[in-house]
């Protein structure tokens, strides 16, 4: 039941792949995320190459976010206008990713890059998700009123240039800080191989104050662009790319993302959330760990010279 | 009368083959592979060659065999973690060159019990006396009077950072020292099994069978073997390396075709 990967260069059990890739998108359609945190931290755990599982998994969260942008798009929940900017700035990001990614391979520190931005960025999404949404729990068992909220957007959000208006997200903004995002979720998903929508859907939510209703469509939409950019630049620059193993991953995911967001309507949002919110704390810690333990093996090679 | 035959022909002695000839006061060995083409494809989880071979021994003295087989050269960087304030962190990577893609050898005793240090280094033979080393770390310099001693800027380190490049290969399977690995199934003929981990670079391969006697080589037989990408890896891998941004694109619309045919076929059923 083993293939063998012809650009990984090593030889998989397929059906295990299948099922990473039906777990992993049953997550994503559960919660609403592309689910690419997850993916490569076990595809390394598998023995893939780390270059080639975060660029691989790249055109699995191109095929996850379509179907899920093509079910938005359906009930007008995406705003493209402002995805569109978003989507330049991903491009952007994408561009100075791989670039800054191919640097760091060559000198030997592209698993600290790795290991550092999972701990960072999981490390405080899951925590403050967790937090959040265990005092919302809190809350409802204690039958507390929950505390009003600061509706206005940031200053600062006002005080740029470049303002645009974005009808369906009712925003009348600068065009800077969602380019800003696009640029930063750009960066990530070539490094992490993730899409970004963790960061994007609470920045979209809590700092531009979108409406809620187009946040999570339109974040797909930008994730779409960007990680296809960054599948094309990763496989032009850098020949990372396994087709055979995005497929099997793609063959599992969309079907597990269906049954996924089918089952999502039967739970509670904060109960949700606070699930996820420990997922990804917990992978965030266990990516951070390797640069606190002692390792059993010192030396390790660096890619370069043979590949 | 009767006819006058012409005398017939002396009978020509036939010179015996020269191989018999040689073999009879020289000692030799021949060998050959049962697949001298290794062939990657979909289904490839390594490979299992056999290396047969006969030895012509007609002296008393007994010979022990070597098979060594390499694959093609393959410079590593190497890193090492060391530990700054708290935290595990990759050193500079260092080119070592000199490390075959894939090395084994295959003896029918300990290869010091069969030569001594020395001869093994001149050869070649043996994980402990393959040539890797640093170029570009090392200088040489003038000490004690002497000039143009070669000094590596990896320091005390270096044999470690040496024995790290076999050893991660040795843990891939990629590096194999079998001393009881040639086996004799009959008199004067062995076998010896090699054995490709699904990793083993493509490439050429060489193998070199060693008789040795005292200590000392009397005969080697050299053979080749190539591993190579066929069938659709073959052609995925091309595709990938000569036009990398097509071959990305293609992955990107079969991703997007794929998540539509998904949304397609959930939303009728």
């Amino acid at each position: 039941m083993d293939i063998y990967l012809p650009i990984a260069e090593v030889s998989v059990n397929w059906p295990l792949l299948v099922l990473l890739g039906a777990t992993v998108g049953f997550v994503s359609g559960l919660f609403g995320i592309g689910g690419g945190f997850l993916m490569a931290p076990i595809l390394i755990f598998l023995g893939i190459p780390p270059a080639v599982a975060v660029a691989s998994q790249a055109s699995h969260v191109v095929a996850s976010s379509t179907s899920g942008v093509i079910s938005y798009a359906g009930k007008k929940a995406i705003d493209f206008r402002i995805g569109g900017v978003m989507a330049g700035g991903g491009v952007l990001g994408a561009l100075l990713g791989v670039e800054l990614f191919r640097y760091l391979r060559l000198l030997g520190q592209a698993d600290l890059a790795v290991a550092l931005s999972y701990l960072m960025f999981l490390g405080a999404i899951g925590a403050l998700m967790l937090y959040e949404s265990l005092g919302q729990i809190l809350r409802r068992v204690r039958g507390e009123v929950a505390p009003h909220r600061e509706r206005r957007r940031p200053l600062w959000l006002y005080g740029l240039p470049l303002r645009m208006r974005f009808p369906r997200s009712g925003l009348y903004i600068s065009a800077i800080p969602p380019f800003a995002l696009g640029v930063f979720a750009g960066v990530l998903s070539a490094i992490m191989g993730v899409g970004g929508g963790f960061i994007l859907v609470p920045a979209m939510l809590y700092v531009l104050r979108m409406k809620a209703g187009v946040v999570v469509g339109t974040s797909l939409f930008q994730i779409i662009v960007t990680t296809a950019m960054t599948t094309i630049l990763q496989a032009g620059r850098n020949q990372t790319v396994d087709i055979v193993l995005s497929t099997i991953l793609l063959l599992g995911g969309v079907v597990g993302a269906q049954y996924g967001a089918r089952l999502s309507g039967r739970f509670r949002a904060e109960e949700l959330r606070a699930v996820l919110g420990l997922i990804v704390l917990l992978v965030g810690i266990q990516m951070g760990l390797e640069l606190f333990v002692r390792p059993s093996e010192l030396f390790s090679f660096a890619p370069g010279a043979v590949d | 009368m009767l006819p006058v035959f012409p005398p017939p022909p002396p009978a020509v002695e036939a010179p015996p083959p020269e191989r018999s000839a040689a073999t009879l006061d020289e000692v030799r060995v021949a060998a050959a592979l049962t697949d001298a083409r290794v062939l990657v494809d979909s289904s490839f989880r390594g490979a299992s060659i056999v290396l047969y071979g006969a030895v012509f021994n007609p002296s008393d003295d007994p010979a022990d065999v070597v098979v060594v087989v390499r694959g093609p050269d393959a410079p590593v960087r190497l890193v090492k973690k060391t530990r700054n304030m708290g935290v595990w962190l990759n050193s500079r990577p260092v080119l070592f060159e000199g490390a075959p893609g894939f090395y084994m050898t295959a003896s029918t005793r300990p290869l010091p019990d069969i030569a001594e240090f020395g001869q093994l280094r001149r050869l070649g033979v043996g994980l402990d006396h393959l040539r890797i080393n640093a170029p570009e770390e090392s200088r040489t310099v003038t000490r004690y009077g002497v000039r143009d001693v070669v000094v590596s800027r990896l320091g005390a380190d270096y044999l470690d950072w040496r024995r790290a490049v076999i050893r991660l290969r040795e843990a891939a399977a990629l590096y194999n020292s079998d001393p009881e690995g040639v086996e004799f199934v009959d008199e004067g003929l062995f076998r010896a099994e090699v054995e490709l981990p699904a990793v083993a670079p493509t490439g050429r391969y060489s193998a070199e069978v060693w008789l040795f006697q005292d200590g000392e080589p009397v005969s080697v037989s050299n053979l080749t073997l190539t591993v190579e990408k066929v069938g659709i890896e073959r052609d995925i891998f091309e595709f990938a390396h000569r036009r990398p941004w097509s071959y990305g694109l293609v992955c990107v619309l079969l991703a997007a075709f794929t998540g539509w045919g998904a949304s397609r076929v959930f939303r009728r059923t």
